[in-house]
């Protein structure tokens, strides 16, 4: 006889979601999913908004990976009204991103630590992150919501010391890195955690909509910056990670390697960086049309719809955010599991909430 | 299959129900059919490797009394993206569910019904997702009579 658990909002380890499971025993039969705690109703918002009002708005869609939330609206801002930004602009973007990407990556693999009772790796992971955010400071002025990307280019330019203190960091981290290797997916414990739970195969994975690492895990070789190039990505030299297995393991072990293919692009972006203005001036008005864009964010692929009216304001924006699709893939997976699998199956995917409601 | 040749098959099967179909950009066409040929649109984009759902989108538009609809669907192979829009009428907007076909719309549909009251026939679970459980029936917040108060 199923009994119905629901797993969260309370519970230590559930973020701002219940998960309701029809437990038999320990194995769950079946998931039904409630979220909405954190819904702030951003797409109506934006309707009310000048559309450079919105930019510091839509950070909030998803904290822990701002500037490139912040990169994929206002490229379709800037794809609507035709305008480029420069290109010294285009490589400060990337360098932002990335180092978001990072900043995103290493707080997945915290978590993820967690849930197995890793807190060594979780502290190893925090306290690494806090360089990186530390570099973002310097960058941009603000160590999580960023607003350093806008309409027509970036805000400022490298601060002085930037260039040497970064390489420091990355170099540092280029050799940490190596350490959560062994600490963590080298771990036995670990890998008896994750390994084999959770499988996705590439046609689920596909048809389920899966993005981003998860996708790559199951073996599906794409990543917009390489196959839909933006900003400076298709002048930069880098690797797409993707692993066949599937499984939690694997959707970890691919964020793990994605760091160090954004620290090789961090260290080119500020060696080729070219000199030159970083912002151009903009229209006042959205004009008349639409438009739909795509940018890699650390979760995955984030899709931006945006009609705009001929005024300031947008007409209609759509955010489908990446933890959004990979929610359905989360559900998939919490049938015919044990319990205990469940909070590794959710950290191995990287939700976060805040995007999922918006 | 490419855009380009995804239009032409497009044009050629589906010519009864197809009211708009034209490559926009590079790797992005947008497809446009009347309600009743939603289904084997969607069947038709499938078969050409466009499996990878990436987003439905409703939107507002109480001038033309029409809300229209939009698939986002993505091939992997070709890195490529079709919108495929249909417009249902703002009294009573009925669609058939593409569930079916691509299972990944499942929750955008669900959120799209909440939002805006498109109603996907068919759908298994269409009820509350991100909206409050006491949020007031028939009332879409993301309709345009639908009208933020101002703070201050």
């Amino acid at each position: 006889m199923p009994v119905r658990v629901a797993w969260g909002i309370q519970h230590p380890m559930s973020g701002h979601l219940t998960l309701y499971l029809d437990v038999d025993g320990d194995v769950v039969l079946n998931t039904e999913p409630d979220v909405g705690y954190t819904h702030r109703g951003l797409e109506k918002i934006a309707e009310y908004r000048t559309y450079l009002q919105y930019v510091p708005i839509i950070e909030r869609a998803c904290d822990f990976d701002s500037s490139n939330f912040a990169l994929g609206y206002v490229r379709a801002v800037e794809a609507l009204m035709g305008v480029e930004a420069p290109e010294r602009a285009k490589y400060l973007r990337v360098i932002a991103a990335e180092l978001s990407r990072i900043m995103s990556h290493l707080y997945a693999q915290a978590l993820l630590s967690m849930t197995g009772g890793f807190e060594t790796m979780t502290v190893w992971s925090a306290n690494d992150r806090e360089l990186i955010l530390d570099l973002l400071e310097m960058l941009t002025g603000a160590r999580v919501t960023h607003t350093y990307i806008v309409p027509g280019g970036v805000r400022w330019d490298l601060p002085k010391g930037f260039k040497e203190r970064a390489f420091e960091v990355l170099n540092y981290l280029e050799r940490r890195i190596w350490d959560y290797y062994k600490m963590l997916f080298q771990n036995r414990t670990f890998q008896d955690r994750t390994m084999g739970v959770g499988v996705l195969s590439k046609k689920e994975a596909v048809e389920l909509g899966v993005t981003g690492p998860s996708l790559r895990a199951s073996g599906v070789d794409f990543d917009v910056r390489r196959d839909d190039p933006y900003e400076a990505y298709d002048k930069l030299d880098f690797d797409v990670i993707v692993e066949k297995d599937g499984d939690s393991y694997t959707r970890a072990l691919v964020r793990f390697y994605e760091i160090a293919q954004s620290i090789r692009i961090i260290k080119q972006a500020l060696k080729d960086i070219p000199e030159g203005p970083i912002r151009v001036k903009v229209p006042p008005t959205l004009p008349k049309g639409e438009v739909y864009t795509r940018v890699e964010t650390g979760r995955g692929e984030l899709g931006i719809y945006l009609v705009g009216a001929g005024t300031n304001k947008p007409y209609r924006l759509k955010i489908s955010a990446p933890s959004f699709r990979n929610l359905a893939g989360l559900v998939y997976l919490c049938r015919d599991v044990p319990m205990g699998d469940i909070p590794v199956i959710y950290y191995s995917f990287d939700i976060l909430l805040l995007d999922v409601d918006r | 299959m490419n855009v380009d040749k995804v239009v032409e098959e497009v044009k050629a099967r589906l010519a009864d129900v197809l009211l708009e179909a034209k490559v926009e950009r590079k790797n992005y066409a947008h497809i446009k059919v009347k309600p009743e040929g939603l289904v084997r649109a969607a069947q038709l984009l499938k078969e050409c490797g466009y499996s990878h759902p990436a987003s439905v989108t409703g939107v507002d538009y109480p001038d033309r009394g029409e809300i229209e609809v939009i698939y986002h669907v993505e091939s992997i192979e070709d890195k490529a993206i079709v919108a495929l829009r249909t417009a249902v009428s703002r009294d009573n907007p009925s669609l058939p569910t593409l569930r079916d076909v691509w299972m990944g719309v499942h929750y955008h549909e669900r959120e799209t019904w909440e939002m805006l009251g498109v109603k996907f026939e068919g759908h298994p679970e269409l009820k509350r997702f991100l909206l409050q459980e006491d949020w007031e029936e028939g009332v879409y917040p993301l309709r345009k009579e639908f009208k933020l108060k101002p703070e201050s």
